[in-house]
């Protein structure tokens, strides 16, 4: 033991005195063994991790699939009472939920903060056991049909917005003219299942029975809607397919009687999916996540291979003392002992250092990627971590150490005593060399260039137009905060009145009635009378200021009226894209189309395609995205409850001030939302700005690492020719014949690093061509051409700079080796 | 009267390190004329090596003027006085400094290769060939220079520094490194090749080498306080 100590402490003292090497170890280990901690931990969170709910292996969402005639999937979504139907039924699962997704404001709250809120069934909680801070969960007296106006609030919500009160179980709040008693707060610890897309956290928890489906939704079989949930706990026994099978008939039947009406779903049929609660959560974010992972061990592979430079001169400086040790003895153990004690303190302080680093990295992807990957809210240092963290730097410690051991010639350690050293003695053999010099040129190549390619894909999706303005309007939501709405005669003159109000307020310019294109469109199902085809597109009901407000230019044909809004009349408006569907040559003024009402409307007008990013074309036979997408508008009513205001530039209106506004108006009516379109935009491109953001950091890093490193191991690699440089001197060589000398020398190891790095590409493409084909366009040239520059750029600076010190000087000093 | 190799006039060198100058040379003066042999010789410290750089044009004086064959080299640039080099002077060094990666063959004809104007490779084979019979070494034309002996080794640097026809050889300790039967070829060598004309400038310790010499030079505190010129019967 005392042994151990001493000769740890002999290695922190030799250590010491090179606080350089020291810190360049620490920063390059500890920032890239940090990112893959980061990277390992989040990769064994999404692909081994059990779900921290129990028996998390029987926990199975049930999806509705609508098929089209033509045996294409036309939506994943339920209606109503198809999955009040499948709920009641009982079938296959031990315990069953039903859950919908939506948005509310609580107006007792001064506030009147929008939340998001979830309408469950009690067996929900119970069987994901949700742990609880305060009082109860929904039980039996919260099950469908007992409306029971009660409620539970997460635990953000509580201190958030109630101060972490004592007395919350006293507390009423009110969401839509309903006051709900509050019976409980959901745990700190309570990690709420992201069924509804990855970064959903409900605050507001409320039981089934007053989701604000209208009562003629609860019976319509024509809506869909794809917030309508169903989560399980299976039968045990029973299979995923055997639930299909025996979920599909009992679904399809009801459905099937229910649509028998409704000509549109004629040759449509559903099937039940039954899917694993946890494939559901992760989505498509393993292969996000495994992706991280290659890109960060590449980036570990480049810090190696620097260190293992480092580690290289080392010894190679060192060879003198290592000599006069084996002159005393020190047998080839001995000096491998002394190495790896030096490598063990420097790995262990190295991952110490990547152990915080990757701290602050969960707290990072926490903050910013929560709504991009899933699970994150549960990364933590745990024991997986640490494992990996101790079995890394005892592998590295070990590696370095047998790298650098290897290098020494132990018989000619005596040679090194006789012989003066100039210029004999221990190197790095020219091919060992070569081979880290190729090695990373062929990583950083790979590296680089993917991450080039993601770059340029994230910032074209960012900064493609998106064909409407967004400066300076934002969208009012009202919200209606009573259980009696008003008839459309009632509302239209209220609605009047709020527009007359809003346009008064001295910051505003204009306002439109109707939602900005980024709050989302609907979709329906339309029929072209003429020849009877179904299509699906992207649906708004807009005002006839809609179009002027945002910039969007019609065409051809005509914009709505005001009489249109008024009257109700049947006209159509509908973008490019839609016009190409309906007809080849997009001339589709005065074509009708019906929504299966008995009278069809008549299209009007033409607008010009805009593309929102993240919208997805609705036919799934076509695979255009963004721009191409089929829209068609229709004049919504004078009762409208949105509004898009403009205001003038640099000026502000606050929330607050449109609540007392509506207040004035009609106290029945709150803000629901008020967002600016700029940060719904934004919004909307997170993931792109989070991947842009993300692989400029990683191409930085690695171009960063990859300059390191070559500078080292070419500024070592001439430093060892110091004295064979300064012999071609005396003989006559010129600056430039050095230079040429050098570069020529390391042009071999370059080239083989590229062909490498073509044959990583190919290896790539083999293994995982679904990822690759698409990159796989002419645009790939130029973004090679400029990795292959910028690396050449790079070598031929590592080639000089260390070189400029011998050629700028009298050869003397160069041959004579002292400075 | 012969012709002038080599004319260092009033030549001074002051090294400045940190607060402390060093005055290695002190108003040297050398003639060295086509055919001489030149041995400097004196104690450690006293500059001989130092004399022997600015001779080779490897370092700069601090003061004095410095002429070979007709031209004045006393200030040149880096590259100018790497282009004289190679044209007009020959190196020995103690410790060969030969390249190891490269073959015997490849390391004598380097100097050929940093010529203005790279002769035909007929041309190099030949002059490279020629060189290496001089020197006896024919025979390990193709061998790496690690696998040679230390006398062989300095036998292929004198063979690469008299490739490129120098006017003058400059040869510092050559047998330093070498035990005395080898040094005593490679003396050997050097008194043959000037039997036959070429002009050598030698650095060495060995009172025996330096008797080899026709001019004899003692330096003594970086000033030349002894020149002896033996007048040998051919
Ligand atoms: N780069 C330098 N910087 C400072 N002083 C130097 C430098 N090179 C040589 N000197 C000094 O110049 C003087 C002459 O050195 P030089 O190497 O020419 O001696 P030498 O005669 O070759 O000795 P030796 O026989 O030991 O090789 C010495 O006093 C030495 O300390
Ligand atoms: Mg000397």
């Amino acid at each position: 033991m005392s042994k151990f100590v001493r000769q740890h402490k002999q290695a922190w003292a030799s250590l010491k005195k090179k606080p350089g090497f020291i810190l360049t170890v620490l920063m390059t280990m500890g920032i890239t063994l940090g990112a893959l901690l980061c990277a390992v931990t989040l990769n064994y969170l999404l692909l081994v991790e059990p779900l921290p709910y129990p028996e998390q292996d029987r926990l199975f969402v049930a999806e509705h699939k609508l098929i089209g005639p033509e045996k294409e999937t036309k939506a994943v979504a339920y209606t109503y009472p198809g999955l009040v139907h499948l709920y009641k039924s009982k079938q296959a699962f031990e315990q069953a939920a039903m859950m919908i997704y939506g948005q509310d404001v609580i107006i007792s709250h001064s506030n009147q903060p929008l939340v998001n809120t979830t309408y469950v069934t009690p067996e929900f909680h119970q069987i994901i056991a949700s742990p609880m801070a305060v009082g109860r969960m929904f039980e039996a007296s919260e099950a469908i049909d007992t409306n029971n106006p009660v409620t539970m609030l997460s635990y953000n919500t509580w201190q958030q917005e109630y101060n972490g009160s004592a007395d919350i179980l006293d507390e009423k709040i009110n969401l839509s003219g309903i006051s709900y008693r509050v019976i409980g707060v959901l745990s700190e610890d309570f990690i709420e299942p992201e069924l509804n897309g990855i970064g959903q956290e409900t605050q507001v928890w409320l039981p089934w029975d007053y989701n604000q489906t209208g009562e003629g939704g609860r019976e319509s079989f024509g809506n869909i809607s794809n917030s309508l949930k169903f989560v399980g706990q299976l039968n045990k026994g029973v299979s995923q397919s055997q639930a299909q099978q025996l979920l599909t008939p009992l679904v399809s039947d009801r459905w099937q009687e229910g649509v028998v009406e409704i000509d549109f779903f004629n040759g449509w049929s559903v099937s039940m999916i039954v899917r694993p609660v946890k494939d559901v959560i992760l989505g498509d974010s393993e292969s996000i996540a495994v992706m991280l992972l290659a890109g960060v061990v590449g980036l570990v592979l480049i810090a190696c291979a620097n260190i293992s430079n480092l580690f290289m001169s080392r010894t190679a400086e060192k060879q003198r003392q290592m000599a006069i040790q084996a002159a005393l003895g020190a047998t080839k153990k001995h000096l491998f002992k002394t190495m790896f004690a030096e490598t063990t303190i420097l790995m262990f302080m190295s991952i110490i250092l990547a152990l915080v680093i990757s701290k602050v990295g969960f707290y990072i992807m926490q903050q910013y990627l929560g709504a991009v990957l899933p699970r994150v809210s549960e990364l933590s240092l745990n024991p997986i971590t640490f494992g990996c963290a101790v079995l890394v730097a005892i592998t590295f410690a070990l590696f370095f150490a047998k790298l650098s051991t290897r290098m020494i010639n132990y018989r000619a350690l005596n040679t090194t005593l006789q012989s003066s050293g100039k210029g004999s003695g221990l190197q790095v053999s020219k091919k060992t060399r070569q081979v880290l010099i190729a090695s990373q040129v062929a990583l950083a190549t790979v590296l680089v260039f993917a991450n080039f390619s993601l770059l340029k894909d994230a910032v074209k999706t960012i900064n493609a137009p998106i064909g409407f303005e967004t400066e300076n309007i934002s969208t009012l939501i009202l919200n209606f905060s009573s259980t009696n709405f008003p008839t459309r005669e009632e509302g239209i003159p209220i609605m009047a009145e709020i527009m007359e109000k809003l346009e008064a307020l001295p910051q505003v310019e204009s306002i439109s009635q109707s939602r900005s294109p980024l709050d989302g469109f609907g979709v329906r199902a339309l029929t072209s009378v003429a020849d009877n085809k179904n299509y699906t597109p992207y649906f708004n009901n807009v005002s006839h200021t809609y179009f002027d407000m945002i910039e969007q230019p019609l065409v051809q044909g005509d914009n709505f009226t005001l009489v249109d809004r008024k009257d109700g009349t049947d006209v159509m408006i509908v973008n490019q894209a839609f016009a190409k569907q309906l007809k080849a040559d997009g001339d589709v003024i005065g074509m009708q189309i019906s929504t299966g009402r008995p009278d069809p409307f008549k299209i009007i007008g033409i607008v010009r395609d805009i593309a929102i990013p993240g919208d997805a074309a609705t036919d799934h036979n076509s695979e255009a995205l963004g721009s191409g997408v089929p829209r068609a508008y229709v004049p919504n009513g004078l009762n409208n409850q949105s509004f898009m205001i403009k205001v003038k530039p640099g000026q502000l209106v606050s929330r607050e001030q449109l609540g007392k506004l509506l207040g004035d108006v009609d106290s029945r009516y709150a803000v629901f939302s008020f967002d600016a379109a700029s940060d719904i935009l934004t919004q909307r491109l997170f993931a792109e700005i989070t991947t842009a953001v993300t692989t400029a950091i990683l191409a930085s890093l690695v171009f960063l690492l990859a300059g390191i490193g070559l500078y080292g191991i070419l500024s070592y690699g001439t430093q060892l020719r110091r004295f064979e440089l300064g012999a071609r001197m005396a003989i006559g060589a010129t600056r430039k014949h050095l230079v040429s000398l050098i570069i020529g020398d390391n042009t071999k190891a370059i080239l083989v690093g590229f062909i490498g790095s073509i044959a990583l590409f190919a290896l790539a493409y083999i293994g995982m061509s679904e990822y690759i084909q698409p990159l796989l366009t002419w645009q790939v040239i130029p973004m090679l051409l400029v990795t292959l520059v910028l690396i050449v750029l790079v070598t031929l600076f590592a080639c000089y700079w260390p070189l400029r010190q011998y050629i700028n000087k009298p050869a003397i000093f160069t041959l004579r080796g002292s400075d | 009267m012969t012709e002038i190799k080599i004319e260092m006039k009033n030549i001074g060198k002051v090294f400045e390190t940190d607060d402390i100058e060093t005055h290695a040379l002190k108003d040297v003066n050398i003639v060295i004329r086509a055919g001489e042999y030149v041995s400097i010789s004196g104690p450690s410290g006293c500059g001989k090596s130092t004399l022997l750089s600015l001779l080779g044009l490897l370092d700069e004086s601090t003061s004095g003027s410095y002429v070979i064959e007709g031209k004045d080299v006393s200030h040149l640039s880096l590259d100018e006085a790497a282009g004289i080099r190679n044209e007009k002077i020959g190196f020995v060094f103690q410790s060969f400094n030969l390249i190891d990666e490269l073959s015997v063959f490849d390391n004598v004809a380097l100097p050929l290769q940093y010529k203005k104007e790279i002769p035909t490779d007929e041309f190099i084979k030949e002059r490279v060939e020629a060189c290496l019979k001089m020197v006896e070494m024919s025979h390990r034309a193709e061998h790496k220079p690690n696998q040679l002996s230390g006398g062989q080794q300095q036998r292929i640097a004198i063979a690469r520094a008299l490739v490129a026809d120098p006017a003058i050889l400059l040869v510092d300790e050559p047998t330093g490194n070498l035990d005395s039967q080898s040094g005593d070829t490679v003396m050997a060598v050097l008194a043959e090749l000037n039997k036959k004309g070429t002009t050598i400038c030698m650095v060495t310790h060995d009172a025996r080498y330096a008797d080899m010499a026709k001019i004899q030079l003692k330096l003594l505190d970086g000033q030349i306080v002894k020149e002896e010129r033996l007048k040998v019967a051919v």
